[in-house]
């Protein structure tokens, strides 16, 4: 009896070893690499990596990127999750499986996608040409292939919390006078705030960290097109590991910062939950 | 004069939620919609308050059409059955939400929505919680802070949407005798929605029986229950016994017993209601039903008696005073002292 309730101590701590052991290896141990790397050769070394001329290009068309997409996503999701979540509509369903797509579709098809579309063979290429406006190969082609990829993030995080919210409190807030914009911003907005930002945090990691779709549509033109993600490639195909690392090493960092406010999002989102049932 | 409905219909795809409803409520009474779920009340309150669209008829309040107002412009207080107070905002900031989203023009200054907003909270006697978050208010406070903030508006008609619902069953009966003062105090029309008929019949002035969209009967708590109109709102207002009989010469029979009930002039299969506390025990030769008891059990004031009449499956229910009770085993004759007669077929399916 004493033995089912209480398992062995011994029990316990090869299961915390292996899960310790698990995470050691194949967390914990790559995070310590990426910086030991990246300052392999001395702080002078990594300091001037992240400040050369590409690098820096890289950094800010990463910055650039999820500045436009996130935003992009923030009103998409939030317009798709009021949608589904507040109204009926025919087709209701089958926007709700195609938010889901980008989660389902390979990054590269993605890429891909947009090349069939706006590339010089593409079906709008011509056109495109004709009027001189380049999307592949180009920073909007790099947008929009990140806006697909990040687009479910927000509206996932939104949509299962509005539709348990009801239209009860919008009801009430429209009862009470109040038109449709005042209701969005004092009445469902702060309903799902942290919600949103827990969204945001998540979209903007991925935005950052995107390769595979940014990879296709980028072109990778040093100091023009190539993101961080893939400045860090090409610097580790030239064999320049120590600057490979350090750019790696910044994109780490911010995994390590949207965790930490990840973390403190669902603290505070649990005790706003706990609070609020 | 004061608010009427009608000819109001609403359909949900397939599902007729309402057909042709007629209805007046007269200025400052206190409006029952009592019915089973389903039987279309909610919506019908929805559609008063502006929240849901009739499929055809008219919603007219002091003889004008408000049909096509939305539901700003109708000046309605509606409680929700949750009351759907805003979390996020101070029990103070939710009264005056009503007053500090209006236009510019028309909307009064901090101090005035402040001290209304304490005023409001001081009617419904909780002047001492406006800091407080909703999350930390009681179910019967966070109802009455619901109400607080309807009432912020001014609005011409009070509706209330299954109020006392979400309470448990003390404070339930006390926000009921809570509801109907304020309701006097206040002297504003209102309308609200219940399943519960005991609610239905001491809360309101007047009680509208619902069923399948329709309105089965409206009139005073006495009416219904003492006259209901036909058998589903005697079985629905309050405890019932059903002994399908036959009528003939003026008189109802059950299995070849005459039954000291009159007919009423219905002749043919009939349906005898009666409540369990309208009966009598007779003598072994007097006109009534034959019957065996089965079970007795002790209530306040009185006893109830579960009796089985051969060729009934379900046992009739009595009320008889705790002197002289009869025991499990032994045979009674019940003689309904008070009882409706209705034609069989129109038993409705609740």
């Amino acid at each position: 009896m004493a033995a089912t309730a209480y398992p062995r101590r011994s029990g316990q701590l090869v299961l915390l070893a292996i899960a310790l052991g698990f995470f050691v290896l194949f967390l914990l141990a790559p995070l310590i690499a990426v910086f030991v790397e990246a300052l392999s050769q001395g702080i002078a070394a990594y300091g001037a990596a992240l400040v050369e001329p590409d690098a820096l290009a890289a950094i800010k068309l990463t910055l650039l990127v999820a500045a436009i997409s996130v935003p992009l996503n923030v009103v998409f999701g939030l317009a798709a999750s009021w949608a589904i979540a507040k109204f009926d509509f025919p087709g209701k369903s089958l926007l709700v499986t195609l938010i889901d797509l980008p989660f389902s579709v390979s990054p590269v098809v993605a890429g891909l996608i947009y090349v069939l579309l706006f590339g010089a063979q593409g079906w709008l290429g011509p056109w495109l040409a004709a009027h001189n406006v380049q999307i592949i190969f180009a920073v909007p082609g790099i947008v929009l292939a990140t806006t697909f990829i990040t687009f479910p993030f927000v509206a996932r995080e939104l949509i299962p919390l509005m539709a348990e919210q009801g239209r009860d409190d919008e009801e009430a807030a429209i009862s009470l006078g109040a038109n449709g914009w005042q209701t969005f911003r004092k009445v469902t907005l702060p309903n799902v705030r942290w919600a949103l930002l827990y969204g945001v945090l998540l979209c903007n990691a991925r935005a950052m960290g995107e390769f595979g779709a940014v990879s296709v549509v980028s072109g990778h033109i040093r100091g023009k097109t190539n993101t961080m993600p893939l400045h860090v490639e090409i610097l580790y195909n030239e064999y320049n590991f120590a600057a490979a690392f350090a750019v790696a090493s910044l994109l780490a960092l911010l995994a390590l910062a949207t965790l930490a406010l990840k973390s403190l999002l669902e603290w505070r989102y649990g005790v706003h939950g706990k609070a609020s049932s | 004069m004061s608010l009427k409905l009608a000819n109001i219909a609403k359909r949900f795809g397939a599902f007729t939620a309402l057909h042709d409803i007629n209805l007046r409520a007269r200025p400052g009474e206190f409006l029952a919609l009592l019915g089973p779920s389903g039987s279309g009340k909610t919506t019908l309150l929805r559609i008063i308050a502006g929240l849901e669209a009739p499929e055809r008829g008219t919603v007219y309040y002091e003889g004008e059409d408000i049909t096509q107002l939305s539901v700003a412009e109708r000046r309605i207080g509606f409680v929700f059955q949750q009351y759907a107070l805003f979390k996020h905002m101070t029990v103070a900031e939710n009264v005056a939400f009503g007053l500090s989203v209006r236009r510019r023009r028309e909307r009064p200054s901090r101090r005035a929505i402040k001290a209304r907003a304490q005023e409001l909270l001081e009617l419904v006697q909780l002047g001492e919680l406006g800091k407080r978050l909703p999350a930390q208010l009681s179910g019967g406070q966070r109802q009455r802070v619901a109400l607080a903030r309807a009432l912020a508006v001014d609005p011409k008609l009070l509706l209330l949407d299954e109020p006392f619902g979400a309470l448990d069953a003390k404070v339930r009966k006390e926000l009921r005798h809570w509801v109907r003062e304020f309701h006097d105090r206040v002297g504003l029309t209102s309308i609200f929605v219940t399943h519960d008929q005991e609610e239905a019949l001491e809360v309101a002035d007047r009680v509208v029986v619902m069923s399948n969209g329709a309105i089965e009967q409206v009139g005073t708590p006495s009416e219904v229950y003492d006259n209901p109109v036909n058998a589903f709102v005697f079985d629905f207002v309050g405890e019932s016994n059903c002994v399908p009989v036959v009528a003939a010469d003026g008189h109802a029979a059950f299995r070849g017993r005459t039954l000291d009930v009159d007919a009423f002039g219905l002749r043919g299969a009939g349906a005898l209601y009666f409540r369990p506390h309208n009966v009598r025990l007779g003598a072994s030769g007097d006109l009534g039903l034959p019957a065996t008891v089965s079970a007795v059990r002790r209530r306040e004031g009185r006893v109830r008696a579960e009796a089985e009449i051969a060729g009934l499956a379900e046992p009739i229910e009595i009320d008889l005073p705790p002197d002289g009770a009869p025991s499990p085993g032994q045979a009674i004759t019940i003689v309904p002292t008070h009882a409706h007669l209705f034609p069989a077929t129109v038993a409705h399916a609740s």
